[in-house]
């Protein structure tokens, strides 16, 4: 055992220079799969982390073992909003909200850190004057959203008026005063859709990032395979065979993985920064914890040790196997049929279908995808060397037609990217739907008993805070709208709404003015997360894939490297060859990444909101463009490679 | 005997080694030199500075007069590919290409078009006693059908000179022999000249001269070879096309004086393509 784990590692350092640089390449690809898993790992822990942290402010109702009153209510500075949460205790002994060292007496406000310098920044009459309460102490992280969070949470007497108000049960505005045994609520609906984007997301990157993976392990094989076959021809058994591959996948992947966390550590504060739903990210958010990096540490290289087994397989079969290139068996139609399957489902899902079941789809159609991925190459390698008339292309078409698998491994990454893209171009909601609402009209709904007299009380307040406003009523029932202009014709700026935002605070218990655009926050921030995470994503893949793209071309290279070499000392082109190379991996492209785009777009049809729109068109020929040179860069990379291998005058296998 | 290709004084040294220490070699046309000497005495290097795969640290070599050593890699590399050819140890066909196409790429490389370099390709075949394996991969082939398509891929361009380094140095002793044998039978056919380098005394003895290295040096250079042994495979009979009005564009050079070399059973023997294929 110990005997043929050294014989491993002293195969594995005994490669030479293009055996150190194969060994190095995985473990590059194994770096940045692991960095990459654990962002995707980080990302949905993060967005749970956010949905706890909030829930406390989403109270749940309880009747007889009360000890608390809880109202919640959305007030608006500048063009953010503001959580305040106002609490009354029925039993001494309430346990105070989470972030709060102690439950806020009557008459006592808590400040989140980022509203706290808000308020002492603006003008008292634009934001302070709505809190004359004093100053109790700062709400603390594990109850804020994200560090930037604007949180207000005041003590109240549980008779108080606005701890009895019937209040409209409007999520957009708040919640209306609600008796809660404790403060640990639930989360809210709109924090379990980020979840479930971002799980979506995560599939989506995932996927990609296991055939990435799995493309690193193979590398190793593919270069000591011809090896292993040697040996196994002198008599070694299977088993050792497979202990010495798996041992060697396995400390290089290892090595890989630990530089992944490391490189993800060094990531984390510029992914820290990326905004989602209006804020960046807590430091510890992004920051997996000890027992999924250790799951991460280990899970990547057995999956790559796998992945390495499954890649020897032919030479655990058969000695020869390998020694003997034989034409390997024509892959079955089953694989497309895999992926017509999976297509049929997509019909029946609408925007109502469950997220997971969702990311099952999609996960499945991905999965169907790369299934059908190799046999499409291997078509498209007999069409091209059926049609070749100069020896590149004859070449090129031979080779996918010998190992359409490891073609399209080279192409895999950006067809997925594609169908990412082609997904998410579809998804994307038209940009004209939102963000020209008014700002300059704040709305208050008042009981209709009341109306003259506030109206009055509002002329009054808005005058005495020197806004000149017309205040006008609106609407019929019980609930009528004091719908409130500012008119100073010269100049409507944030400021001169915030002050007249602050005067009205207060005047209707439990309830503030907003205007329409306080009220489409929300859906502008949902729209720019949606772009903020296709653009997440897409990066993320493009990376895979161009990388992935780069570490294919090169391992080619090495692994042909003696038969490169021969061909230029016989007198063939250099250019021949990268003419080869480049069209074995852009034909393929061509085709895998369109119709990869086509089936995104296919499985983004029943949750589209909207017709193909000119963002999404952009991103997605963006995406083409940017696919076809990275992949033809990363190929164009390994030409000095090529030059340099093929430079040595007496090449021999190693 | 009009010297197709000459190398003089030729010095190649690898850091403190010196491998070529100042050797002269004349290869005429249509002859056959075969270049011995103990391992790492230089005969590669020598083998690789005629054929302009390296540049020589000293010395000049010339293929029909024309100097060539002082070429740039751009032009050598045209010449490499038109004028010489070559035939490895092994693994310098290309897996996923049929044997057929392995042989028709030179051709291809050489601007004649698909279909006619296939068809020139598929001639070989049959003369080589490779009849029925024009679409068989390289992997699907024994080791001395591979080395046999290797070299109906080096005379497929119709070359001036045909380089070979240890062809046979991966096959058994008997089917070594029988390879070597068509090696240089079928370079004698068709008027090119061959320079190869064995270990095998029998095998230089089928050339017409024995170049002898030692130590980066020429020792000496034996008579003329013995005649070749019959044909032991089933390549079937060898006839004579006799004409070869296309040979290159090196000139005209009157007598060819290789075509009488005879076999045992006395009939003259030539390998020429598309013979009894
Ligand atoms: N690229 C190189 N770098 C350094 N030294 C070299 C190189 N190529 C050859 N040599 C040295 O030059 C000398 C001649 O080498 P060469 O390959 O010509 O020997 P050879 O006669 O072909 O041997 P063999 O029969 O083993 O193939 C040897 O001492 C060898 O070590
Ligand atoms: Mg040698």
């Amino acid at each position: 055992m110990t005997g043929l784990l050294g014989l491993s590692w002293r195969l594995l350092r005994g490669g030479g220079r293009g055996g150190l640089l194969g060994a190095g390449l995985t473990a590059v690809a194994v770096a940045v799969s692991t960095a990459l898993l654990l962002f995707a790992v980080s990302a949905n822990l993060a967005f749970q982390g956010r949905a706890e942290r909030e829930a406390w402010r989403n109270p749940v109702a309880a009747d007889a073992d009360a000890v608390a009153v809880q109202a919640v209510r959305r007030d608006y500075v500048r063009d953010r909003g503001v959580t305040v949460v106002d609490v009354a205790a029925l039993k001494p002994a309430a346990a105070p909200p989470p972030g709060l060292e102690r439950f806020p007496a009557p008459g006592e406000v808590w400040f989140s850190p980022a509203l706290a310098e808000l308020v002492r920044e603006l003008p008292a009459g634009e934001l302070a004057d709505r809190f004359p309460e004093k100053i109790g102490g700062t709400v603390g992280d594990e109850a804020l959203v994200h560090p930037g969070e604007l949180v207000a949470v005041r003590g109240q007497e549980p008779g108080s008026p606005v701890m009895t108000v019937k209040a409209a049960q409007d999520p957009l505005t708040g919640t209306a005063p609600t008796r809660v045994a404790g403060f640990t609520g639930e989360p809210t609906g709109d924090a379990q859709a980020y979840q479930a984007l971002a799980l979506i997301a995560t599939v989506l990157m995932a996927v990609p990032l296991l055939v990435f993976g799995g493309a690193a392990a193979r590398l190793t094989v593919a270069r000591r395979d011809q090896r292993l076959a040697a040996l196994r021809l002198v008599g070694a058994t299977p088993g050792q065979v497979v202990l010495m591959t798996v041992a060697e996948a396995v400390i290089t992947a290892a090595a890989g993985a630990v530089a992944g966390v490391a490189l993800y550590g060094l990531l984390t504060p510029l992914l820290g920064g990326i905004e989602i739903a209006g804020g960046s990210w807590f430091a510890a958010d992004l920051w997996p914890g000890v027992p999924y990096t250790m799951a991460v540490l280990v899970a990547v290289p057995l999956l790559v040790g796998l992945s390495a087994v499954v890649g020897l397989r032919r030479v655990v079969v058969s000695p020869l196997g390998v020694a003997r290139r034989e034409t390997p068996p024509a892959m079955r139609v089953v694989r497309v049929l895999a992926l017509l399957a999976v297509l049929a489902v997509v019909p029946t899902l609408g925007a109502g279908t469950a997220a997971g079941v969702v990311a099952v789809v999609l996960g499945l159609a991905f999965l169907a995808i790369n299934l059908t991925g190799p046999w499409v190459v291997g078509l498209i390698g007999r069409i091209t060397a059926r049609t070749a008339r100069r020896p590149a292309r004859l070449l090129a078409g031979r080779r996918l037609i010998d190992d359409p698998r490891a073609a399209w491994r080279t192409v895999s990454g950006v067809a997925m990217t594609g169908f990412v893209a082609g997904f998410i171009g579809l998804l994307s909601p038209g940009s004209g739907l939102l963000g020209d609402a008014d700002a300059t009209t704040l709305r208050l709904t008042v009981p209709a008993a009341q109306v003259s007299q506030l109206t009055g009380e509002a002329r009054e307040r808005l005058s005495a805070a020197g806004v000149p406003a017309r205040v006008e009523v609106t609407g019929k029932g019980g609930d009528r709208t004091l719908a409130v202009t500012v008119t100073e014709a010269a100049r409507v700026d944030e400021a001169v709404i915030d002050r007249a935002r602050t005067a009205l605070d207060g005047m209707v218990p439990g309830r503030g003015a907003t205007s329409e655009a306080d009220e489409e926050l929300f859906g502008v921030l949902l729209l720019e997360d949606v772009g903020t995470g296709t653009v997440v994503v897409l990066t993320v893949s493009f990376l895979v894939a161009i990388v992935s793209a780069g570490i294919t071309a090169a391992s080619s290279v090495l692994d042909r490297r003696q038969t490169y070499a021969l061909l230029r000392l016989a007198g063939t082109p250099l250019e021949v060859l990268n003419r080869a190379r480049r069209a074995e991996t852009l034909v393929p492209l061509a085709v895998m990444g369109g119709g990869s785009i086509v089936v995104g777009m296919f499985c983004a049809v029943p949750f589209s909101f909207s017709a193909m729109n000119v963002s999404g068109l952009t991103v997605l020929l963006a995406c083409v463009v940017l696919g076809f040179a990275g992949v033809a860069g990363a190929g164009a990379a390994s030409a000095p490679l090529l030059r340099s291998v093929t430079a040595n005058p007496a090449p021999r296998p190693d | 005997m009009t010297a197709v290709l000459e190398g003089f004084d030729l010095v190649k040294r690898f850091g403190a080694t010196v491998a070529l220490g100042g050797v002269a070699l004349r290869v005429g046309r249509g002859e056959a030199v075969a270049i011995m000497g103990p391992s790492g005495s230089g005969k590669s290097t020598l083998l690789h500075c005629l054929a302009g795969i390296m540049k020589p640290d000293g010395g000049e070599v010339h293929l029909l007069g024309q100097r060539i050593d002082t070429m740039r890699e751009r032009e050598r590399s045209a010449l490499r590919r038109t004028r010489f050819g070559f035939v490895f140890q092994f693994g310098q066909l290309l897996p996923e290409l049929p044997a057929e196409e392995n042989v028709a790429l030179p051709l291809m490389l050489g601007g004649v078009s698909r279909g006619d370099a296939v068809r020139r390709a598929r001639e070989w075949f049959g003369p080589l006693g490779l009849g029925g394996m024009e679409g068989r991969r390289p992997g699907e082939l024994s080791g001395g059908q591979a080395q046999r398509v290797a070299i109906a891929r080096a005379l497929a361009t119709r070359p001036a000179v045909v380089f070979a380094d240890e062809p046979t140095g991966a096959l058994d002793q008997a089917t070594g022999h029988d390879t070597m044998r068509l090696l240089v039978e079928a370079t004698r056919g068709n008027d090119a000249s061959l320079v190869v380098v064995t270990h095998d005394p029998q095998v230089a003895r089928w050339c017409d001269r024995t170049v002898e290295v030692r130590d980066g040096q020429v020792l000496a250079s034996a008579g003329y070879g013995a005649p070749l042994p019959p044909g032991g495979h089933g390549a079937g009979g060898y006839g004579d096309s006799g004409d070869f009005g296309d040979f290159g564009d090196f000139g005209d050079f009157g007598d060819s004086g290789v075509s009488g070399v005879s076999g045992a059973d006395g009939t003259a023997t030539r390998i020429l393509p598309g013979v009894n294929g």
